[in-house]
């Protein structure tokens, strides 16, 4: 028996009503080791414990070579004998990174704590002996037998037993796992359900002693293998028998299941992934940077420990003061321990705090994009999110934008406008409506945009057989759920069409009003009818369209199906008659931006359904490939279609669209919009929200792929005749438009992905139509690959998915779909027109601030620790520092830090108004003006300068006095915090009351720190006293000059 | 039908996952506050001609006149440099400089002459000067005890590892112990005035008020309090081995002798520089009538007892009168006048071309 369970892969035991049994087993934790086998039902996303806190985040803060790095050096400082400074000149920066992360990874958890606990905290009814009794969801442990009421939220992966509805269904709301809105049903086993069910419900349940064998946890959410072993008999379990936490009751009073899965083994946790961490190429290049500037410091040491090497070798040995000291090593031993000091003393130069500043900033910006009040929007209560913390600097820097259309550019929010029946179009698209009279129907909501008195006319003289055909299809191919309020229906949707369709049914008197598994019952025209339904061949992105099979109450088997238009019309029966006026019916719905579906009959014959049934049923037990298996089967039925009518839906533009795309395309912006709809309604939406010029040529088809194929390796130097003959057009305006068929092609052939969008790159924008999720994710991959610049897509479904994860910066709209876009992205808007303030504000200010930041930082840094360098040519090479070691450890925490984190929280170079009057500006971040190679070398070699001038001047100031050391040491330091303050002055253009505060406070926390530490109270072990007349005017006077080199 | 009437019990949840749309009824519209919207009164500063040119020509302006000031006040301080290594054969001191080295017993005495063509009038600082001595060396600068100079027993006792090799001596412990000490300057110099009727005045040289405040007060303590017996004190310690006396024999007045000696305390503060030199004595103008050091000849006697010549050192005896502004330092000077220039020529450069090509800039100026 055993074996046998092992074979059919179900080893997990669940024990109805037997707590003592999975006690036993209860999963236990301490530190980082983990036993038992059933997990309780408490969600731990937090990471540390009081007790595992310090090392777990110490363990993760020195997984950063930087933070590594800087460990080295403070192990290498307590060597004696290579200890150029300190050991706390190090270890204080060191630790201020350490403790500031740390404080941050605490807050984050300790906030994950706070919304575990509430989420443990939810209550929930369990039985007992004396009954149910509410507890909380923590309390739940595998095996126990839950009630769950309507909308409540499902606290545990629950093995459905039964429920108030016939047939114990149920309906659950999937949102938060799938973002699915619309309700799917489950339904409990028959026989759990005919056994437990009646009026005793609790003493059934009570004496309930099943044993469920099923799968180990896994995180696959659409699939479960398991049986039931109850009084004798072994019952199959699949999914649909699973109620998954997470999930929401709806349409149901009370179901009751029990509890298979708790806490981390439930398939929603065990989905949970980790974030792939997105790296900005701004960050690439700092941490390349951060790279050559270690190998230049090794460099240097080398060659530093070379001269130190030399010197004891040529000059020491006559120079028995301090030939005495080095006790008899060789020259090379004395080079190789200055080394170590020289990459001791040099390290400074790695600016370390950088990244915590960095992260610190990242935070505030994304902070301010939450708060920014013009990106509220008031309809859904929701403002801008950043999901992601570390990408606001590539918001700044976006060449293409990729764009969903529907939702999106879209209002997705569906009308039914017009439809075609029998060679007649009803409906116009007048802006101004006169209502319909529509008050005969007592099921009407209104909220119809449809005006054809015409049709209301037919159908209430029941006059024409096909549009109450056409009207039956639409209120009956659909997986519509209704929930009654106040006497009238309410539709649930898993997509706005299928809503938009049933309501604009309902209007004209076809009024679904209810469904079961094996029934739809509708009202037509006040007379209730009643349709068995027999299957029902739900909708993929891939079969594109959906189709029920029912038995109407004449007993006649019908199949209605519904899609989209080529896939419904290639599967008509041969020469229909209206086949000329439908294309053209369809061609005029999309000129009007309208999205068009078919709806089409098929009368089945009996014989016909009794052998396919018999063969789908064969399938679904089969194991293998059920999906295309179905599919197949789906196909066959799926035939010798009678066309019934073409529905008409329209979907607004969002407000703002047209001008926020001018003004992105002014930015500079490649604007592509990639939409699974037909190439004519992506074109004319493209016009409408100003894409495309009305004088626009578009390039299509033929014409496409003659450019393609054409001959030209060298896209850029060698343009070959047709390039160049149409290159006129396209420079003055063109735009690209493909199709899903010929994007496939485009992607095989990589020569061929490389010059599409090189010519797109001359183009001023590009459609791509009837693009499935997978391959709008390829565009995106295309685009990565062949050019250079950051691209984001901009989705608000599912079916963007794909597209936001693949592209460096994702947004998701929060809108109709669902939040599954929103819970993939970067960035969560809730209007298209915000993306002109989060990129040309928000995007164009962050970048700006880094690439300052940054800039600054390396400067201040390694002008800082090159002085170093030049001192070691006056002091025999022995690394000996310029600075006080305080002075080291303090530089870049207190002295220097303020200013430059105010400069990044505050600074504007231009206001917002004028970021959106001029985007022009937006293509500095573009081509990387800012931050890039070049810019980087400057200001590396600017800071060498500015080393050589902070250490010689002085030096040659100084040199015609009785100079000692530590004065020399005092006025450097001096002209360096003088100096970098004065970089900071120069470079901010927005002074805030809190920039003045924060350049004051360090230059007073300069002066103030630097008397005190040389003050004769703290005089005991280390000489810090000699704070004295003569430093100071001189070191006044150094700066002075510096400033005026700094202006220069 | 089967059509379920809403009941409107446990309306929980819906206030799971981050984006809990719709049934969150609170607000979530940010605050529109100046700094969440970033719109923080703020001061612009714009770049323009009328701000930069200005700017270049005062800051010209202002460090030019500087500059002169200082390099007129350097030039108007006298100053005497006079070198006695003694590597020239010719040079007095050369028999000193051959037959030299740390450990010689019999001091060894040279007579350099000199003549002074300008008057010294206010007081004269003399310093000596050391040359291609690496005072900064990093081994160098360690090799001392700053807890045993500030008069801690215990220290005294056991002084710091730093100082090795110079630490103990003859299982005694070294006071001042370590290099910087060891190697502490010890030529004794004299200036005489020659009259000129040949006779030779001896000129007062203050031996005090050489070192730093901060340092004779609080840095350098003698250990034992305020016990005046110094011998006493360092009874239990060995001098240095380059040392000729013992550190509480250095000086004959008590303000003076042991580690708060002057001359010591100079020499502990060490150099920045290969090339320095440290202040020797001051000499005071005594009446106002004379100036401190009248025109004529001068000798110079030196006690030759420390050996530069095995690094190729040069010594040298240094006599100058200070300023407002130190000593003489015609660098500052030229330094200011460099810097005032570039700024004061920029501001021509770019007025120039401000003025040429302006009027293209006017318009965009105005634009922004």
């Amino acid at each position: 028996m055993a074996n046998s369970k092992k074979e059919r892969g179900v080893k997990w035991e669940v024990r109805a009503n037997d707590r003592y049994f999975h006690q036993s087993c209860r999963r236990k934790s301490f530190l980082c080791f983990r036993w038992g086998r059933y997990a309780d039902n408490v969600v731990r996303s937090y990471k540390y414990t009081p007790l595992t806190f310090l090392p777990l985040n110490l363990y993760e803060q020195f997984q950063r070579a930087a933070n590594l790095f800087f460990l080295l050096i403070v192990i290498l400082q307590c060597v004696p004998i290579i200890a150029t400074i300190p050991w706390y000149s190090t270890m204080l920066p060191l630790l201020f990174v350490l403790l500031v992360r740390g404080c941050k990874d605490l807050a984050t958890d300790l906030g994950r704590r706070r919304s575990d606990g509430q989420i443990n905290r939810r209550p929930c009814d369990i039985l007992t002996p004396e009954g149910f009794k509410t507890v909380k969801w923590k309390d739940v442990r595998v095996g126990d037998i839950l009630q769950v009421h309507k909308d409540q939220v499902i606290p545990a992966d629950l093995l459905l037993l039964c429920s108030t509805e016939p047939h114990s269904l149920c309906y659950v709301e999937t949102a938060d796992i799938d973002g699915e809105t619309n309700l799917k049903f489950r339904q409990a086993l028959s026989v759990t359900h005919t056994e437990l069910n009646g009026d005793s419900v609790k003493q059934n349940l009570a004496t309930f002693n099943g044993i469920v064998w099923g799968e180990e946890p896994n995180g696959n959410l659409h699939s479960f293998k398991g049986e039931l072993h109850w009084k004798g008999e072994r019952h199959h379990l699949d999914t649909d028998h699973l109620l998954l936490r997470g999930t929401v009751l709806r349409n149901t009073d009370k179901a009751y299941g029990l509890a298979i899965y708790t806490g981390s083994d439930s398939k929603i946790l065990q989905n949970c992934g980790k974030l792939k961490l997105k790296n900005t190429q701004v960050e690439i290049l700092l941490n390349k940077t951060v790279l050559v500037i270690l190998l230049f410091m090794i460099t240097t040491a080398i060659l530093l420990a070379v001269g130190a090497g030399l010197f004891e070798q040529r000059v020491s040995p006559q120079y028995d003061v301090v030939s005495v000291l080095q006790r008899d090593s060789s020259p090379a031993y004395l080079g190789f321990l200055t080394f170590w000091g020289y990459i001791i003393l040099l390290s400074p130069s790695m600016p370390m705090s950088l990244y915590i500043t960095f992260e610190v900033i990242h935070m505030m910006h994304c902070l301010l994009i939450g708060w920014d009040v013009e990106m509220y929007w008031e309809d859904n209560n929701s403002p801008a999110q950043a999901r992601t913390t570390t990408l606001n600097e590539e918001l700044g820097q976006v060449g293409h934008l990729l764009s969903d259309k529907t939702g999106t550019l879209t209002q997705n929010r569906l009308l039914f406008r017009q439809c075609f029946i029998a060679g007649h179009i009803y409906g116009d698209m007048s802006k101004e409506l006169k209502p319909l009279d529509l008050s005969w129907n007592r099921f009407s909501c209104g909220g119809l945009k449809f005006s054809d008195q015409r049709l209301v006319d037919k159908l209430r003289e029941r006059s024409s057989p096909e549009c109450q055909e056409f009207f039956t299809a639409l209120a009956l191919c659909h997986t519509v759920m209704s929930e009654w309020r106040d006497g009238l229906p309410h539709y649930q949707a898993a997509s706005p069409d299928e809503e938009a369709l049933v309501c604009a049914a309902r209007e004209l008197g076809w009024v679904f009003l209810s469904r079961t598994r094996e029934t739809l019952t509708l009202s037509e025209m006040g007379l209730t009818r009643n349709y068995q339904l027999l299957a029902l061949l739900d909708f993929t992105s891939k079969r594109r369209r959906m189709s029920v099979l029912v038995r109407d109450p004449g007993g006649q088997l019908k199949l209605y199906c519904k899609g989209a238009d080529i896939v419904v019309l290639e599967r008509l029966q041969r020469d229909g008659p209206l086949q000329e006026s439908t294309e053209r019916a369809l061609e005029l719905f999309a000129q009007g931006c309208l999205r068009t579906l078919c709806v089409a009959v098929r009368s089945v014959p009996e014989a016909l359904w009794t052998e396919w049934s018999r063969t789908l049923s064969q399938v679904g037990t089969s194991t293998g490939d059920q999906e295309t298996a179905l599919e197949e089967i789906y196909d066959q039925m799926e035939k010798d279609l009678t066309l019934l009518g073409v529905t008409a839906i329209e979907d607004r533009l969002q407000e703002g669209v047209p001008e926020t795309i001018a003004t992105l395309r002014r930015a500079g912006l490649k604007v592509w919009v990639l939409t699974g709809d037909k190439t004519e309604t992506a074109v004319n939406v493209g016009y409408a929200c100003k894409l495309m010029d009305p004088d626009t040529t578009l390039i299509q088809g033929e014409e496409l792929r003659q450019l393609l194929e054409s001959p030209s390796p060298e896209v850029k130097s060698k343009e070959p005749e047709v390039w160049i003959t149409s290159r006129k057009a396209v420079k003055s305006k063109a735009a690209l438009v493909i199709s899903g068929p010929e994007l496939a092609e485009l992607t095989r052939e990589p020569e061929w992905g490389a010059k599409f969008v090189a010519l797109s790159d001359q183009c001023q924008s590009v459609l791509c139509c009837r693009v499935t999720p997978a391959q709008k994710a390829e565009v995106v991959e295309m685009v990565r690959k062949y050019s250079t610049s950051i691209t984001m897509a901009i989705g608000d479904g599912a079916n963007d998915v794909n597209m936001i994860k693949t592209a460096h910066i994702g947004v998701g709209l929060c809108g109709v779909e669902g939040s599954q876009a929103v819970q993939n992205a970067d960035f969560a808007l809730a209007q298209f027109s915000f993306l002109r303030r989060l990129l040309l504000v928000h995007g164009h200010w962050s970048y700006y601030r880094i690439c300052i930041l940054l800039r600054y930082f390396l400067y201040k840094t390694t002008a800082f620790a090159l002085v170093h360098i030049w001192y070691s040519f006056y002091n025999g090479f022995s690394a000996q520092p310029m600075y006080e070691s305080w002075f080291i450890s303090l530089y870049t925490t207190l002295y220097t830090s303020l200013p430059i984190q105010c400069m990044g929280f505050f600074e504007q170079d231009v206001s917002d108004k004028s970021c959106l009057c001029w985007p022009e500006i937006y293509s500095i971040g573009q081509k990387k003006q800012l931050f890039n190679p070049l810019v980087l070398a400057i200001t590396l070699l600017y800071s060498v300068y500015t080393s050589i001038i902070l250490f010689f001047i002085p030096m040659g100031i100084l040199q015609y006095f009785a100079l000692d050391y530590q004065t020399l040491a005092v006025t450097i330091q001096t002209s360096v915090v003088l100096t970098m303050t004065v970089e900071v002055i120069l470079h901010t253009k927005f002074w805030t009351k809190y920039s003045v505060a924060a350049v004051v406070f360090s230059l007073v926390a300069f002066f103030l720190s630097t008397l005190a530490l040389h003050s004769a109270r703290l005089f005991t072990a280390s000489p810090k006293d000699y704070f004295f007349l003569g430093a100071s005017p001189n070191a006044y006077s150094t700066p002075e000059i510096w400033l005026t080199i700094c202006v220069t | 039908m089967m059509a379920s009437s809403y009941s409107a019990k446990e309306e929980d949840g819906h206030h799971s996952g981050p984006a809990g749309l719709g049934a969150a009824t609170r607000t979530r519209k940010p605050d529109n506050t100046a700094f969440k919207q970033q719109r923080l009164p703020a001061w612009q500063p714009i770049l323009t001609a009328g701000t930069v040119l200005p700017a270049f020509f005062i800051i010209g302006l202002i460090f030019i006149p500087i500059g002169i000031g200082l390099y007129v006040t350097s030039n108007n301080i006298n100053e005497f440099e006079i070198d006695y290594t003694g590597t020239d054969m010719s040079s007095p001191c050369f028999n000193c400089s051959q037959n030299f080295s740390w450990n010689s017993t019999t001091p060894c005495k040279c007579v350099l002459s000199f003549y002074l063509d300008q008057p010294f009038e206010s007081n004269v600082f003399m310093y000596y000067g050391l040359s291609n001595f690496y005072q900064n060396h990093r081994r160098y600068v360690k090799s001392r005890d700053d807890s045993q100079l500030n008069g801690d027993e215990r220290s005294l006792k056991e002084p710091s590892k730093e100082c090795e090799p110079y630490r103990t001596n003859e299982n005694k412990p070294i006071a001042p112990c370590g290099a910087i000490a060891n190697s502490m300057f010890n030529d004794t110099l004299d200036l005489f005035y020659i009259n000129p009727s040949g006779s030779k005045t001896q000129i007062p040289l203050n031996k005090k008020g050489i070192a730093w405040s901060t340092d004779k007060r609080v840095k350098f303590r003698n250990p034992g309090g305020s016990n005046p017996n110094l011998t006493a004190v360092f009874k239990d310690t060995a001098k240095p081995v380059n040392w000729h006396k013992p550190v509480y024999e250095l000086d004959s007045e008590a303000d003076n002798n042991g580690f708060i000696n002057e001359d010591f305390i100079v020499w502990m503060r060490t150099a920045a520089l290969p090339t320095f030199r440290k202040l020797y004595r001051i000499i005071q103008k005594n009446n106002n009538m004379t100036p401190t050091l009248p025109r004529g000849n001068y000798s110079l006697e030196v006690t030759y007892n420390y050996p530069v010549r095995s690094f190729e050192g040069r010594k040298r005896v240094i006599l100058s009168t200070i300023s407002w502004m130190g000593g003489k330092n015609p660098f500052l000077g030229i330094a200011y006048m460099t810097v005032g220039s570039i700024c004061f020529f920029l501001g021509v450069v770019l007025l120039f071309i401000h003025h040429k090509y302006g009027n293209r800039n006017n318009s965009s100026d105005i634009a922004s």
